[in-house]
């Protein structure tokens, strides 16, 4: 079994289109086990029934941005400790030092590449495979 | 038509979106097979457009660098009008383009228009009115405020000029700063 395999990863982004896209590209660097939220609230509901391993989440987001669901999930004991990357539309300095004050792991600009998802997430957890 | 007139007129080039409040703005573009979403809060009158060509779309997939592309600057278009105070439920699209000007380039416009279309459809954002397709490039004209677009075909230089930003190297999606930030 990859490592892949064995981290539980949930998507949060309030585009269908942006969460199918991380789907597929998860599917493709060998994740199998994959949650999809639409907002940060909803994104920290399931995290609190089910922690994940890893949240990749997008910023700008209804109910509860990007950093809100942050916030969150490193003030709740049973999910502080899950890895977080965040995911920026629009690459902006302010936010990826907040978000690195926040304890996030990564930062992501959008648009990505599959490289670079992959080069985010092995930063945080070494090779994927 | 002296207001129109009187307005300003802002232009979105290729990998561009714009937001606009005021309205006495018009926005304009110009279209091969390239492809621009106009989008707009109809309650508050705050709208604006994108225009991108998916780069190198007639080999991608539904997994592909390109639509991610395409699909950073739907997003980008919907952020900049729900940071103006739109509201996601209330937003209305137009789209225009994809034309089949450059016969090398068949599939291309269509391929774009028909992302548009997807990505519209999947978000659950309406789509009010729509001009795709044909074989002449466009000039489009959009009035975000009341939402109301108008285009002329083009022909002969104009023709010309469109096809020459089509023939333009497809934007590489560029990262800002450095894509990923380690901390």
């Amino acid at each position: 079994m990859s490592i892949a395999e064995k981290i539980k990863v949930l998507i949060v982004d309030d585009q269908v289109t942006s969460r199918l896209l991380l789907g597929d590209a998860l599917q493709q660097l060998g994740f199998k086990q994959i949650t999809a939220a639409g907002d940060g609230e909803q994104g920290m509901k399931i995290m609190a029934q089910n922690p994940h391993h890893l949240v990749i989440s997008d910023f700008n987001m209804p109910k509860m941005d990007g950093l809100g669901l942050l916030q969150a999930v490193r003030s709740n004991p049973t999910t502080k400790k899950a890895a977080f990357i965040i995911l920026t539309a629009q690459g902006d300095r302010a936010l990826v030092q907040k978000a690195a004050a926040l304890g996030a792991n990564n930062v992501l600009a959008k648009p990505f590449t599959i490289e670079k998802m992959k080069a985010a997430i092995e930063a945080v957890f070494g090779a994927l495979k | 038509m002296m207001t129109e007139a009187a307005g300003r007129r802002v232009h979105v080039i290729q990998g561009e979106f714009k937001v606009i409040n005021d309205p006495n703005i018009v926005l304009s573009t110009i279209l091969g097979s390239c492809v621009a979403a106009c989008m707009r809060d109809p309650v508050i009158g705050i709208g604006g457009m994108n225009h991108f060509l998916l780069p190198g779309s007639a080999t991608s997939n539904s997994s592909g660098d390109a639509t991610r592309y395409g699909v950073h600057l739907m997003e980008l278009l919907i952020n900049g009008l729900l940071k103006q105070g739109a509201r996601r439920d209330r937003l209305e699209a137009k789209i225009f383009g994809g034309a089949k000007t450059i016969a090398r380039f068949s599939n291309v416009g269509e391929q774009n228009a028909a992302f548009a279309r997807q990505f519209l459809l999947d978000e659950g954002i309406r789509i009010v009115g729509e001009s795709t397709g044909g074989e002449h490039g466009r000039k489009l004209e959009y009035w975000p405020s009341s939402g109301r677009a108008r285009q002329y075909a083009l022909t002969g230089m104009e023709a010309q000029r469109a096809m020459q930003m089509d023939q333009r190297p497809a934007p590489v999606p560029k990262p800002v700063e450095s894509s990923i930030e380690f901390f």
